[in-house]
């Protein structure tokens, strides 16, 4: 593993501030979270402050830890989390789930010491962005599966496709039959406008996934599912995507919001109204399906194909 | 299926009579040899060279596609041989293989990979890519620049500029309005910075890619209210803003933003998906490679 640069510039308007350019951001950004944590299965622990969710594994010598959390403040307190489960063993190693900040951004603060892996595409973006906060990785791979075996922890990274982000993979704890991926399946309609979501090959990437015998999901959000709560989620992609083209046809813009609630209000509540944030993001979910459609995908991780071979 | 079979990446059977639906365009003369052509929302360009057209886009239906090439015919009587995609999106260049079949197709580089990736049906592959950031762009007869400063919006985003008519053009960047919506597929890094660059150009009419043509001081109004929607957006953090509520969101930047740009039209609607998308991209870190500082890293030279 290779040295990794540091990227904290002098002039910063914050510490670890992420990518905000204005002053001030210390109060939020600094702000303690309280974190919640509870064992999954085997040595598998899983930490949320209510909305973001990972996991961290118990090793022989120290702890292995997915991601960060969405700020300086929540990356101390889920590291502060994981002393109180395991007070006597370090954060020796930060997989990043994908590049995005609000995931892994502030491995500055969680565990700067750390071994930090991440995919390829993952990694070619933050070493890009120089995020004030966010380390790159020294543990860099490519390709679809890598087996690791860190500190007595065995598991699989598997990058399925472009779905969420970039150089997104899931985790596989075959052993454990447990899966965790982040900002892809997450209980309820999709997150407001899919953001930084690839929309063409995300439902079959996802769906390889399917293959590997796990039967608990870990998201990166909200409450720990099963394989049929995975498959139900991906359902409800196909059928966004055929009501985007069905709301186009009709005339819709997804431009003009009143125009399209009142679409998701008459179209899509009858069948998916019972789920987590409909009111909330059902129609922003349905506007960002329907540009896909007028635009035809977003350069090239929206416009792949997710890989007909098995995993 | 539709009069040519050109459906994009549509998938629905149901979508034939949309993408066959009649388009009504409204032309207007902008110099001796430039028009633009409006379907009341999207906006393009074409000129009268010598002896044929350069074309910027296609329009987003086969249908608008061949009333644009029916506007060109009635009012040039001269054949399309060019076609200049601005960027790759679909709305904008995905059919022309319905406005002129025979014509060669210039885009950047980058365009070029993902138009050839994306395989819609009616898109025409790109014949003639272009590398680098600036090309002076001559043929039959017609001189003007093509400039790509970087990742703005799509992939491998081209602007012209009409030093004649001091006139430039650049598709779904600045508008002249608020009518930004939820600013799909737009490169939050640098958009502005290089957007404003253009500045340096001796332009005094501004031709967006929807909406009314606007002129030089328009233009400098939309790259100052991105701007001011980025620092609003980050202060919207700062002062603990529900971000992931829309309403929240919105009634943030209206408040914010609305004494300053309260008049510009669309304001009202758009503040808030626009707020929604600026505020993730601070919460995110920005999407993919087009969103590195340094904004040559995407250009194809």
């Amino acid at each position: 593993m290779t040295k990794k640069p540091d990227h904290s510039p002098a002039d910063a308007p914050c510490e670890h501030c992420g990518i905000f350019s204005v002053p001030g951001s210390d109060a939020i950004q600094g702000a303690w979270r309280d974190i919640t944590y509870s064992p999954v299965r085997d040595r598998i622990w899983t930490a949320s402050e209510g909305i973001y969710r990972s996991v961290f594994v118990e090793g022989r010598r120290g702890i292995l830890a997915f991601d960060t959390f969405s700020t300086p403040g929540g990356a101390r307190a889920y590291r502060g989390a994981m002393q109180r489960v395991f007070p006597r063993k370090p954060v020796h190693t930060i997989v990043y789930s994908h590049d995005h900040l609000d995931h892994s951004g502030y491995a500055a603060d969680l565990a700067p010491e750390a071994d930090i892996v991440a995919h390829d595409l993952c990694n070619r973006v933050i070493a890009g962005r120089k995020s004030d906060g966010q380390i790159p990785a020294n543990e860099v791979w490519s390709g679809e599966r890598r087996h690791y075996d860190i500190d007595g922890i065995e598991f699989e990274l598997i990058y399925p496709g472009p779905t969420h982000g970039d150089g997104n993979v899931a985790a596989w704890f075959p052993s454990s039959g447990l899966l965790f991926m982040v900002d892809t399946v997450i209980p309820g309609v999709g997150y407001t406008f899919f953001p930084d979501w690839h929309l063409s090959p995300y439902v079959p990437a996802m769906r390889r996934l399917l293959e590997l015998d796990w039967d608990i999901f870990v998201p990166g959000h909200f409450w720990v599912t099963d394989r049929a709560g995975f498959i139900a989620n991906l359902d409800y992609y196909d059928r966004m995507a055929e009501h985007a083209q069905k709301a186009i046809a009709a005339g819709y813009d997804p431009d003009e919001k009143a125009d399209i609630t009142a679409y998701t209000r008459e179209h899509l509540a009858p069948e998916f109204g019972h789920l987590f944030r409909f009111d909330e993001y059902a129609t922003l979910n349905l506007a960002r399906y329907m540009h896909h459609y007028l635009t035809g995908g977003w350069g090239i991780e929206g416009n792949m194909s997710a890989p007909d071979e098995p995993l | 299926m539709n009069k040519s079979g050109h459906k994009g990446i549509f998938t629905l059977e149901g979508i034939d009579a949309y993408l066959d639906r009649e388009a009504r365009l409204e032309t207007t003369q902008l110099s001796d040899r430039l028009w633009t052509v409006s379907d009341g929302k999207y906006r393009s360009l074409f000129l009268e060279a010598q002896h044929s057209v350069i074309a910027f886009d296609t329009f987003g239906t086969p249908a608008k596609a061949r009333a644009y090439a029916a506007e060109i015919d009635r009012i040039t009587g001269k054949p399309i041989k060019t076609v200049i995609y601005t960027h790759d999106h679909l709305d904008h260049a995905g059919f022309a293989a319905d406005l002129a079949p025979e014509a060669e197709i210039v885009a950047d580089e980058m365009t070029r990979q993902v138009v050839a990736l994306r395989g819609a049906t009616g898109q025409s592959r790109v014949s003639r890519p272009l590398s680098g950031r600036e090309h002076r762009f001559e043929f039959d007869g017609a001189e003007f620049l093509l400039l790509n400063r970087g990742p703005v919006h799509g992939t491998g985003h081209l602007s012209a500029w009409f030093e004649v008519e001091k006139l430039f053009f650049s598709s779904d960047t600045i508008l002249p309005n608020a009518r930004y919506g939820l600013l799909p597929d737009t490169h939050l890094t640098n958009f502005v910075g290089i957007m404003r660059s253009y500045l340096d150009l001796d332009f005094e009419r501004f031709v967006p890619g929807r909406y009314e043509v606007t002129d030089r001081a328009g233009f400098e109004t939309g790259c100052d209210y991105i701007e001011a929607m980025q620092i609003s957006c980050q202060k919207a953090f700062l002062d603990f803003v529900p971000i992931w509520v829309e309403d929240a969101m919105a009634a943030y930047v209206r408040d914010q933003l609305g004494p300053r740009f309260g008049h510009l039209d669309g304001f009202d609607t758009h503040c808030g998906p626009t707020g929604m998308r600026i505020v993730h991209h601070y919460l995110m870190g920005g999407w993919g490679l087009e969103d590195s500082p340094e904004p040559g890293i995407l250009l194809a030279d």
